[in-house]
């Protein structure tokens, strides 16, 4: 692979992990606590484009189909698991455990009705690659770039020119006076989850048609929660920071030095910004978030 | 005079500790009450249950005779809005976002007619707040966080403003600034308020009617006039040695 190859590759999975690092900072920013259930979200997602694609729709409507099950089931997680407890002042570190718990539920559900093998995601950019500069990039790099950007810019404009997201940055800052406001505390979750269940739909499509779709591959998303460890915890800012470093050191080690190390590597790294910068590179401690 | 707000044998508690012992009083409309009492009497406590930030554990809270919501924002929704002790605002939101964000509760040609009419209104009684319009909220002064805060409730429509301790940490110059214009809320708008100070002088010198509070216990009550000349108030809490 050339550098410009490398750059490509570093930059699209940077903007997807970015995408799925903002998903987790927001609910962490609003509500305290990691939802961890987001691989699970991710998978099932994915599972949903690989059906809909399967059945000889095209990358569009299975994109779309991937970020209505996220939407949904990512409502359902927060509707079933996580408010009932909330409502019984429930310790974060509980919602946290619930929300590996669901994680693990999703990813048992989906071994159990699907099987472990890996399924190809026909998608419209697989095999497809255009050439510039005399360099073959992939379209799926390109469209994952792209789609990212879309994605973070309209959440960008949501979170700071529109009522309903200046009350979602309000209770990311002080959810209590947030409801003194006439803040509906419950339609600020809905939202953040509607959004957190988007990013992990548009991150499942893509890693399914960069890679392949399995009930594992919400492990993946581990990834997006360093980056967005590295950047600072419930940062948007620090997020898609995180992402986009972490996607281009990852590529660069295992372009480089072997792919064998690229955990290793952004592992290492988390432990190393924490040690220095307990905050992460943006994050403020308990300083408003977004 | 009609009554807009009146409680009724109001307990309320932390865990095991109770911190409103049977509270009745009642607010009337276009008037300024106050509750003025020392450190811990319950004032705040008062104060958020109005507002429905703290659940009411026994008793009752009637607006226009009609008992209050349970959630906060749906009080909110039903015309009362509180000045937290403090202020609360947000502080890396923009004083317009600080603003925009009292019209929650507001829906439809209501929120229009807040960000259009009221916006300007709030600027023209706290013109600071039109010249500090793009800052963060937490780069203004206490007085000018403590206008914000008022200014962000006013953006409510509310029928019944609460404040609590609003001149806390302020310079009296600062203070006097802020008490003229809720005076000027109450009487060119018939704003009815609801007032509680530690700085009872103060807060009887601007009131109809006032209230003191002791350990969760309404002690007196009278008009603010009556309330400052009674010799235990003077002695308790206008520091008037005799
Ligand atoms: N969040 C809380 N948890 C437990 N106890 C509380 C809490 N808030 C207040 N209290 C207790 O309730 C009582 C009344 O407190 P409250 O804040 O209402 O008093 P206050 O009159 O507003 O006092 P101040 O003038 O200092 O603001 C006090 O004994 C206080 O310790
Ligand atoms: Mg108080």
């Amino acid at each position: 692979m050339t550098i410009i190859q490398q750059m490509i590759t570093s930059v699209s999975v940077g903007g997807l992990y970015a995408v799925l690092a903002v998903g987790y900072a927001l609910i962490y920013s609003v509500f305290d606590f990691t939802n961890f259930a987001f691989g699970g979200i991710m998978m099932v997602s994915a599972f949903s484009g690989y059906f809909v694609s399967n059945a000889g729709f095209g990358t569009i409507a299975s994109m779309i189909a991937a970020i209505v099950t996220g939407i949904l089931v990512s409502i359902a997680v927060e509707l079933l698991a996580y408010r009932p407890m909330r409502k019984k002042n429930a310790k974060r570190l509980f919602l946290m455990i619930s929300a590996m718990g669901v994680n693990i539920f999703l990813t048992n559900l989906y071994l159990s009705l699907f099987g472990a093998n890996l399924r190809t995601l026909p998608s419209g950019f697989k095999a497809n690659t255009i050439s510039i500069m005399n360099v073959q990039i992939g379209t799926v790099d390109i469209a994952a770039f792209l789609t990212s950007m879309v994605a973070l810019g309209i959440l960008t404009f949501f979170l700071y020119k529109t009522r309903s997201g200046i009350t979602v940055r309000a209770s990311a800052t002080d959810i209590s006076t947030a409801g003194l406001m006439g803040i509906n505390v419950n339609k600020v979750s809905l939202i953040v989850f509607i959004i957190s269940g988007t990013t992990a739909a548009i991150a499942g499509m893509f890693f399914g048609m960069k890679y392949t779709v399995y009930p594992g591959m919400g492990a993946m998303s581990t990834k997006a929660f360093i980056a967005s460890v590295i950047g600072g915890l419930g940062s948007l800012q620090g997020a898609v920071l995180g992402g986009f470093l972490l996607g281009i050191m990852e590529t660069l080690v295992a372009g480089y030095i072997s792919a064998t190390y690229r955990d290793l590597f952004s592992f290492g790294i988390m432990i190393v910004v924490l040690m220095f910068m307990p905050n992460g590179l943006v994050g403020r401690g308990d300083q408003s978030k977004l | 005079m009609s009554k807009l707000v009146e409680i009724k044998d109001l307990y309320s508690y932390y865990g095991g500790i109770c911190a409103l012992n049977g509270v009745s009083l009642y607010i009337n409309e276009g008037e300024i009450t106050s509750i003025v009492g020392s450190n811990g009497a319950g004032k705040s406590t008062l104060m958020r249950t109005i507002a429905g930030d703290k659940q009411i554990d026994s008793g009752e809270i009637l607006m226009n005779g009609e008992p209050l919501p349970k959630l906060v924002h749906d009080v909110v929704n039903s015309g009362i809005s509180l000045v937290p002790e403090g202020r609360h605002i947000f502080p890396a939101l923009s004083v317009r976002e600080n603003l925009i964000l009292g019209t929650c509760a507001l829906k439809g040609q209501e929120y229009k007619r807040a960000m259009s009419e009221t916006l300007e209104e709030v600027i023209s009684l706290f013109p600071i707040l039109g010249k500090r319009i793009k800052q963060s909220g937490g780069t203004l002064s206490g007085g000018e966080q403590q206008m914000l805060a008022i200014g962000r409730a006013l953006m409510a429509h509310p029928k019944l403003l609460c404040l609590d301790e609003p001149s806390l940490g302020l310079a009296p110059i600062i203070i006097d600034e802020v008490f003229d214009k809720i005076i000027q809320l109450n009487k060119e708008k018939k704003l009815t308020v609801l007032l509680v100070e530690q700085n009872a002088y103060l807060a009887l010198d601007v009131s109809d009617r006032a209230y003191v509070l002791n350990t969760g216990l309404i002690t007196l009550e009278g008009t603010g006039k009556e309330l400052a000349e009674n010799p235990s108030v003077q002695e308790e809490y206008l520091g008037v040695t005799r």
